[in-house]
């Protein structure tokens, strides 16, 4: 029997559903809570989006649309029949993850605390948490009373209602907790009680913490995304670029075509990485120029595969047709090439895109990447290297998934290209 | 045939030519095109227009862009780069210094990329389908997805960090020159081994993969199984007929291989702390010393028109065919 990828799909959803239930069900009702809020007081409403916001809100909706997606059109997405493999199984993963971050993970990627206890623990280590008791305030205001909620549902990159402790004694009065070998004591009546019985619970790490005892699965998780959004952001701009140019030389032809060439050979003769560290140095490293950059940097294959196909049909009669019936050099472009230069296209681009993933670590391992504001895989094996002896697990996770994206993207572009060419 | 090699060489030196002076222009329009007026950074706001008007023209910079454009084209061509913020020397003697152990280290990179992979495609052809071919093969497949930086930073925690077989730094212990002649050398041969494999691994992988699958495909050819049927033995059919046609295509690969090469070292001399141009030009960015990083780009991209053009030229010697390619 072979399992289809969507069964595979259908079984991780339902996984993260039965194991994120209530954190999912909270996002549902601050939607809904949001959407309240929008019709009743726009202004407050508007004032308060940010990202996380939007983020949370975009993939609880997504979430609970992805059932019903896959139930409408499973007789158009034909790949959704065909059977796993251990690479689409890796990919499906990844893009679950960057679609689902919020909802994989029940933490913020930067949230530290009680630096002591969770610094550099090692995978499946577990400690103590202790729940303050929240100050409940009198809300009024519908706003201020979604503040709240919103607070709750969505993590912060601190919490101070939380203590991490090694050790807990419970006596009549206090609270004895162990922090390493510093001993500390807090009132019973400031520790939130369930039950009659004060609440403690156990939190443990899958993959570990990194050296600011941040949790490293949750990293991993918000890495994907800025790994994936990078690569696509970038391939989508060499494909812009080299779309425009090859049409534009393989249309023309003559000098401007030869000034392209010299252009193309001039970028090929430079390794790219020399010439991406020189770009990034001279305006500055943020994550849109990262993405700008890896983009500008890598549309030369495709320059070439549209202006051969441009040069191979601009001569043909459907499009010298196309012409005389009076459709702009751009519909043609769209309408008449596109459709024939898609499939090369198309697998130059999935190479592009594991290239591209590739240069990215690179140079977030450089420090040259998106900066220290998002978790990346590169930086992330970066910090690990200082503590190389001392938390294999900084170095091996982000390592491993990031030879495993590769991996998975390189099969991918192969078995497109098999799929294309099946003579090949 | 002289004639037409001796054309074939011309045209190739001018189109490297009209490379490098695109490179330079390039170059060019980044400096111009980069954030920040060059006389801030040398003077104060409060200083009077005059003084801003002589630092202006000190440097040449009140004179029209064509003018600056022709100056800096003619530094570089008289090797001036200007001098570096952090060493106090012109750039060019500075990345000197680095270059040489830059070219040397990829250099026997590349000898031992060639050798091993030729190695293991032989190897692997000879029992085509067998369980060496199969191993190799697709772990070939995984070598060539890992990073170069995860791979190095795996080692050092495997030989460095565990079995303490190897260092994970520098290139020469501290009692460097205490040592004998041999000693030095073990020296060097122990310190470089991690950023060896590092650099070569993928490198393996990659030239072994192509150079298989040629061999398959040149060993599928009629005129093999007419040579066998003629009783020509096994060893003279490789050595004569397919080696010969399954070599050839790979020289532009190594051409490619080069620059790949070149943005290795780069990351490779970051991981192990090694004194190259790769590594310069990283702490360049960080010192904010850029005279020094446009060098290291320069330099870059020559050596990498150099040994494009000395691939063309290998190839051209090899397979007279190549010559009118190469023309047209």
């Amino acid at each position: 029997m072979k399992i289809k990828i969507r069964n595979i799909l259908l079984f991780l959803w339902l996984l993260i559903l039965i194991f994120q239930i209530e954190l999912i069900f909270g996002l549902v009702v601050l939607t809904g809570k949001y959407i309240i809020l929008l019709f009743t007081d726009f202004n407050q409403a508007f004032q308060l989006i940010d990202f996380s916001l939007v983020d949370a809100i975009l993939s609880v909706t997504l979430f609970v649309c992805i059932p019903i997606i896959s139930f409408f059109y499973h007789k158009k997405l034909v790949w959704l029949k065909s059977s796993i493999n251990f690479p689409a199984f890796v990919l499906i993963i990844l893009f679950l993850a960057f679609c689902f971050a919020p909802l994989i993970t029940n933490e913020n990627p930067d949230f530290q605390k009680d630096l002591k206890v969770t610094k550099l623990l090692s995978p499946f280590s577990s400690v103590k948490v202790i729940r303050l008791k929240r100050e409940e305030k009198n809300i009024n205001s519908s706003s201020a009373n979604f503040l709240v909620y919103k607070n709750k549902i969505i993590k912060q990159p601190f919490n101070e209602s939380i203590i991490f402790a090694n050790k807990v004694k419970i006596s009549s009065s206090e609270i004895l907790y162990m922090q390493k070998d510093l001993q500390k004591k807090i009132d019973l009546s400031k520790i939130e009680i369930v039950n009659g019985k004060p609440k403690i619970e156990e939190k443990t790490f899958i993959l570990g913490t990194d050296e600011f005892g941040r949790d490293i699965f949750t990293r991993l998780i918000y890495g994907a995304r800025i790994s994936l959004l990078v690569g696509i952001g970038a391939v989508f701009v060499s494909l812009v670029i080299g779309l425009a140019i090859g049409f534009i030389a393989g249309f023309r032809g003559g000098i401007i075509d030869i000034i392209f060439s010299r252009i193309t050979d001039l970028f090929l003769a430079f390794p790219v990485i020399y010439l991406i560290i020189l770009i990034l140095a001279m305006f500055g490293n943020s994550l849109l120029s990262v993405i700008f950059v890896l983009g500008f940097s890598g549309w030369m294959s495709l320059f070439k595969i549209v202006k051969s196909e441009v040069i191979s049909a601009k001569n043909k009669d459907y499009i010298i047709s196309a012409g005389l019936l009076g459709l702009t050099k751009f519909g043609i472009l769209v309408k008449e090439i596109l459709p024939v230069i898609i499939v090369p296209v198309i697998v130059n681009i999935i190479f592009q895109f594991s290239n591209v993933i590739l240069a990215e670590s690179a140079l977030s391992y450089l420090g040259l990447g998106s900066g220290r504001s998002y978790p990346s895989w590169g930086s992330m094996i970066e910090s690990g290297q200082q503590y190389i002896t001392k938390a294999w697990w900084m170095i091996f996770f982000p390592g491993l998934i990031l030879i495993l994206t590769i991996f998975s993207v390189n099969d991918l572009g192969k078995r497109l290209n098999k799929f294309f060419n099946p003579a090949a | 045939m002289n004639k037409d090699i001796l054309k074939a060489l011309t045209k190739r030196i001018v189109s490297s030519i009209v490379t490098i002076l695109l490179l330079i222009s390039f170059l060019f329009i980044l400096v111009r095109l980069s954030p920040g007026d060059p006389t801030q950074k040398f003077l104060s706001p409060d200083f009077s227009p005059e003084l801003k008007q002589q630092v202006m023209a000190n440097f040449k910079l009140d004179q029209s862009v064509t003018e600056q454009y022709l100056n800096f084209l003619g530094n570089i061509f008289r090797g001036d780069f200007g001098v570096s913020y952090d060493y106090r020397m012109p750039v060019f003697s500075v990345i000197w210094q680095f270059l040489s152990f830059t070219l040397v280290f990829t250099s026997i990179s590349f000898l031992i990329q060639i050798f091993l992979s030729y190695y293991f495609a032989l190897k692997s052809i000879k029992k085509s389908g067998g369980l060496l071919d199969k191993l190799l093969s697709k772990s070939s497949l995984v070598v060539y997805a890992t990073p170069s930086f995860v791979l190095g930073v795996f080692l050092i925690f495997i030989f460095s960090a565990k079995l303490d077989l190897f260092p994970s730094a520098g290139l020469k212990s501290l009692d460097f020159d205490s040592f004998s002649f041999l000693g030095k050398l073990w020296d060097y041969i122990i310190h470089l081994t991690l950023p060896l494999i590092t650099l070569s691994l993928a490198g393996i992988a990659m030239f072994y993969k192509y150079l298989r699958d040629n061999l398959e495909e040149v060993y599928r050819q009629d005129f093999i199984l007419n040579l066998r049927a003629s009783g020509y033995s096994e060893s003279t059919i490789l050595k004569k007929h397919v080696l010969p046609n399954a070599v050839r295509p790979l020289i532009s690969v190594a051409g490619i291989e080069l620059g790949i090469l070149l943005g290795g070292t780069l990351i490779t001399e970051v991981i192990f702390g090694l004194p190259g141009m790769g590594r310069l030009m990283m702490t360049s960015i960080f010192s904010r010393d850029y005279p020094l990083v446009v060098g290291c780009a320069f330099v870059a991209g020559l050596l990498m028109i150099i040994t494009n053009f000395i691939a063309d030229l290998v190839k051209m010697k090899m397979d007279k065919r190549m010559i009118k390619g190469l023309m047209n």
